[in-house]
């Protein structure tokens, strides 16, 4: 296996009453191309720092040090941010952004012109170039290099579609967007394409769904749109973020199925990131354990589950409520 | 007699010209001490009966015995004095509380509003509910946005059991904290149960927390009861097709060590 994208030493923070609150504290792994890796963690562990950071769409004044390296085949090099001390700090002047001790930070986020900025849409980093639609590309004031862009080569699926996907506008052209933005087609083609993906997220009559605005749909057909947004520019990562957590037992199981299969289908890489460590254990073949922004330990899904080096681990697991767990008092009678 | 005893019980609302029963004549009774989980997809109307229960929605037809009393039919100072003895806990302490009151302040309205306590007596009250739910006693001063949501949790079962209830309605009440945390609340209301036999009607999606607490399970699907029983034989071998669906969707560790 080769790897998609290696995190050295990655640790981002955030300024919060006045104080650095660190999220991720030196963290490195390697995602493998074609994989499905998740990440496991509960409140504060920074398991959607890492997906941001990943994605380049972390909060404004976040302080990033370390790299995140890219081996993306359609990228013309690999990209880097790397500390102050090896390459000096050419991040743009923002007032709010003061000269940086611990690293770069993500301080601007270019809007794409589609203006579908609202849903999946292409936000990108500094360091991103701009290459649709034939336009002149806008090269990133920070190093230079090609790095991938979110919507064209990261899909991104977040918990609420409601808030990810555009209120006022048909998910067939909020779809459509995303396939115009990224792949250089007019737009007949860009809204076939748009109805081909809602077939292959399962919804059903895509022509209507096509027309439909996200309030007429239901929280899972919502997370069907918002998977077909993700995958409509043909990524080679999918990042999905909690995004069967606010949906029933059921209807996330279908999620479920249906990113695994998408995933596939595709050959794309997908990074998982949940709180449910089983949940996790069906879709994953490696899982990472994260802690109050530490990678505890990473590992094969066979082996987090049944030989977990960390006790935390063993305590996430042993928290685990399945239909196979034991009570947790002896059922019977009522006290 | 049963503590709380429904039948009946009908909600319908009105939508695109016509109606839709979110209830539509559920019946089920819960007895003193025990734990009647309802479970079921989005939409069953699980939470939808809670509101009904606790008298926040009125129901279009059914009955409500509580303790032995038409509970439909009881209004002004009948009605609190019964309210004090039916409890709630929701999915979201923080919505369900001013974010910007004190612990103290969240507490002292249940002991003040029934009578519970004299002014004077009400801090000491309020030091042994939060002794009591695993908290300290200087935790009062704070605000409720400032704890962590595990301690919001432990407020609002304190706050549900300062007036003494014999039944607590918890609607998706761990579904949102930890899985750490979650034990220890879980823990903390069968605790609670074992002394003070409080009966707790428990709504949840997850049947692998349900199969943890529940004495009796009630699955509902589109408004209705679809089959009722002892909660791990229920889950054991589901009968109707959503729960064989509910079951066959619960994510499974498959663990090939003992934990």
């Amino acid at each position: 296996m080769t790897a998609l994208l290696s995190i050295r030493d990655l640790t981002v923070s955030y300024r919060g009453d006045g104080r650095e609150v660190p999220a991720l504290r030196g963290v490195s792994l390697e995602i493998e191309a074609g994989e499905r890796l998740a990440i496991i963690g509960e409140s504060g562990s920074g398991k959607s720092t890492l997906a941001l950071a990943i994605a380049g769409l972390l909060a404004r004044g976040a302080r990033i040090g370390g790299a995140i390296e890219w081996a993306m085949p359609n990228l013309q090099m690999p990209h880097s941010f790397a500390p102050p001390s090896v390459l000096p700090d050419i991040s743009p002047t923002r007032g709010e952004i003061s000269s940086s001790v611990a690293g770069t930070s993500f301080s601007t986020s270019m809007i794409g012109e589609s203006g579908n900025e609202k849903a999946i849409s292409p936000l990108v980093g500094e360091m991103s170039g701009r290459t649709e639609g034939g336009a002149v590309e806008r090269r990133p004031l920070h190093l230079g290099s090609a790095v991938p862009r979110l919507g064209r080569d990261i899909g991104f699926v977040f918990q609420d579609p409601s808030s990810s996907l555009d209120p006022v506008m048909p998910v067939g052209k909020q779809i459509a967007e995303v396939a115009l933005t990224h792949l250089g087609l007019s737009w007949p083609q860009a809204y076939a394409h748009a109805k081909t993906l809602l077939e292959r997220v399962r919804l059903p009559d895509p022509d209507a769904s096509m027309r439909a605005y996200p309030h007429q749909l239901s929280g899972g057909q919502k997370q069907r749109v918002a998977i077909a947004a993700a995958i409509a520019a043909g990524p080679k990562l999918l990042i999905a973020d909690e995004a069967t957590s606010a949906l029933d037992t059921i209807v996330q199981a279908e999620i479920v199925s249906l990113i695994r299969r998408l995933v596939a289908e595709d050959g794309m890489t997908l990074l998982f990131i949940s709180h449910d460590i089983a949940l996790a254990a069906e879709l994953a073949e490696r899982i990472a354990v994260f802690r109050y922004g530490e990678l505890l330990e990473l590992g094969t899904t066979a082996q987090i589950v049944n030989a977990p080096r960390h006790a935390y681990t063993r305590a996430l697991l042993d928290a685990h409520l399945g239909l196979d767990a034991g009570p947790l008092r002896q059922a019977g009678a009522p006290a | 007699m049963s503590l709380l005893a429904v039948s009946g019980l009908t909600k319908r609302y009105r939508r695109g010209g016509g109606t839709v029963a979110a209830v539509d004549g559920v019946a089920f009774a819960i007895e003193p001490g025990e734990t009647l989980a309802l479970a079921g997809p989005s939409g069953s109307g699980k939470s939808t009966i809670a509101r009904l229960v606790l008298r926040l929605t009125e129901p279009d037809a059914g009955t409500i015995q509580f303790e032995g009393a038409d509970f439909r039919s009881l209004g002004g100072s009948a009605l609190r004095a019964r309210r004090a003895r039916l409890q709630m806990v929701f999915q979201d302490p923080l919505a369900a509380f001013n974010p910007r009151a004190t612990v103290a302040r969240v507490l002292d309205d249940p002991l003040r509003i029934h009578g519970i306590a004299s002014r004077t007596e009400r801090p000491r009250r309020i030091a042994a509910l939060l002794e009591r739910v695993g908290l300290g006693a200087d935790l009062a001063p704070r605000a409720i946005h400032e704890i962590s949501g595990g301690q919001r949790q432990r407020v609002a079962i304190a706050r549900a059991i300062a007036t003494k209830p014999s039944l607590i309605v918890l609607d998706e009440a761990v579904s949102a904290l930890d899985v750490s945390v979650r034990g220890r609340i879980l823990d903390l209301l069968l605790d609670l149960q074992a002394t003070e036999r409080i009966a707790y009607l428990f709504i949840s999606h997850d049947l692998g927390v349900v199969r943890a607490v529940a004495h009796r399970l009630v699955i509902l699907d589109a408004g209705r009861v679809a089959e009722s029983g002892d909660a791990r034989a229920v889950i054991g071998n589901p009968q109707s097709a959503i729960g064989r669906a509910l079951v066959a969707a619960a994510p499974r560790l498959n663990r090939t060590t003992a934990p």
